[in-house]
């Protein structure tokens, strides 16, 4: 069978993949700012040190500020350009369609940065290892690193949903330097960002509670913000708390259909 | 005698912010509450889910499918896995759908005897 489906590719003139790309390991030279047998690559020996940062242990709960009746509004990004056109025009549209905003892609796809780090209904986890602070987060069974070890950005880092992060310790503060995020995602519901879309965040325990983290976000963008968006996340502690599995795809009772209508099965 | 009552006074209404996906499908201000026998309880990411016929005057009965938030959400309020099983009964109160179709976000379920998770009144 799988002879006669071989012989078939080589019919058609498929060529079949040279074995050396196929399985073979990379060799990744070690990242710019981080020489070679250092960095997060090589963590043995330095386990130990780990102790002195501080106690992020169970599981993060985003504390709900809400959007009821008298809440403080929340901040929102002052955009401006063909963003504010473009937010305007998608705020339009939304407002001819009750209220609800077209998606352009399925509710399984993840929001990536900034806004993975602000949603209300599923936990994070903060994971230290040498070099690198690994965050897990239940929604769509995300990972986030933020690499300490004294690495530079990548010069040009594929744009993704979670962008290229490199951070350092001030104390028992993390600071989280992101750029590379994908200009296909969103600040906010509705508010788009340029490609220059720039992320630093300082997260830290709060002195006056342990058990609430914080996470104090500053976004630039030089074609898309009249001026930096901040915004405070805050976190509750659950100690024992675990994350649970997101296999979206298992459990997708909402479809989007042609029109970026989500449907409810 | 099994029914369905429309609650014109809204519970709190308050649509978690960058959930899953938007609320705005659901009309937060109206409560429904069902009067259903269980068919499916799923218990999964992203959102656990209730089917549940509920009966309707006249001896027909509709399906709902009632959107819950998460499971890790629901266990702090006190859901398990196990609470519910297909063939309870229970009153189940939903902010429905916009459109009228039969489904909602789940509010609160009471159980026959008073017991109940989430925001429900009688």
């Amino acid at each position: 069978m799988r002879f006669v489906l071989l012989a078939g590719l080589a019919a058609l003139g498929v060529a079949a993949p040279a074995a050396g790309q196929l399985g073979a390991a990379t060799q990744a030279p070690p990242p710019e700012g981080v020489a070679a047998g250092q960095g997060a690559a090589n963590p043995k020996g330095h386990y130990a040190a780990l102790d002195a940062l501080p106690d992020w242990g169970g599981v993060w709960f985003v504390i709900f500020q809400g959007r009821v009746p008298g809440a403080v509004p929340e901040a929102q990004p002052k955009l401006k350009g063909e963003y504010l056109a473009r937010y305007e025009k998608w705020r339009a549209a939304t407002a001819a369609n009750n209220g609800v905003a077209a998606r352009n892609r399925s509710n399984c796809s993840p929001p990536g940065l900034p806004r993975i780090m602000r949603l209300a209904q599923y936990p994070y986890e903060f994971i230290f290892a040498p070099g690198r602070v690994t965050i897990h987060q239940e929604a769509w069974m995300q990972t986030r690193t933020i690499w300490t070890d004294g690495r530079k950005h990548e010069e040009d880092p594929d744009p993704s949903f979670m962008g290229d992060s490199v951070g350092r310790w001030e104390g028992s503060t993390l600071v989280a330097d992101t750029v590379g995020v994908s200009d296909a995602l969103e600040i906010d519901t509705g508010i788009p960002h340029s490609a220059q879309f720039h992320l630093v965040e300082r997260i830290h325990l709060d002195p006056a509670d342990p058990n609430v983290l914080v996470d104090e976000m500053r976004m630039e963008d030089p074609l898309a913000l009249a001026e930096p968006f901040e915004v405070t996340v805050k976190y509750r502690r659950d100690r024992y708390g675990k994350l649970l599995e997101f296999q979206c795809s298992e459990n997708d009772r909402n479809p989007v259909d042609e029109h970026g209508d989500t449907g409810f099965n | 005698m099994i029914k369905r009552l429309f609650l014109l006074a809204p519970l709190v209404a308050a649509a978690p912010a960058l959930a899953h996906h938007s609320y705005a499908m659901f009309d937060m201000n109206k409560t429904v509450v069902l009067n259903a026998q269980v068919t499916k309880f799923k218990w999964q990411n992203p959102h656990a889910f209730i089917e549940a016929d509920a009966a309707v005057p006249g001896g027909a009965s509709e399906h709902w499918a009632v959107e819950m938030t998460s499971p890790n959400n629901l266990a702090q309020e006190g859901w398990r896995r196990t609470s519910l099983r297909p063939g309870d009964k229970v009153k189940i109160y939903v902010h429905p759908l916009r459109t009228g179709a039969r489904g909602g976000s789940y509010v609160g379920v009471e159980w026959p005897g008073g017991t109940h998770l989430g925001q429900t009144r009688s």
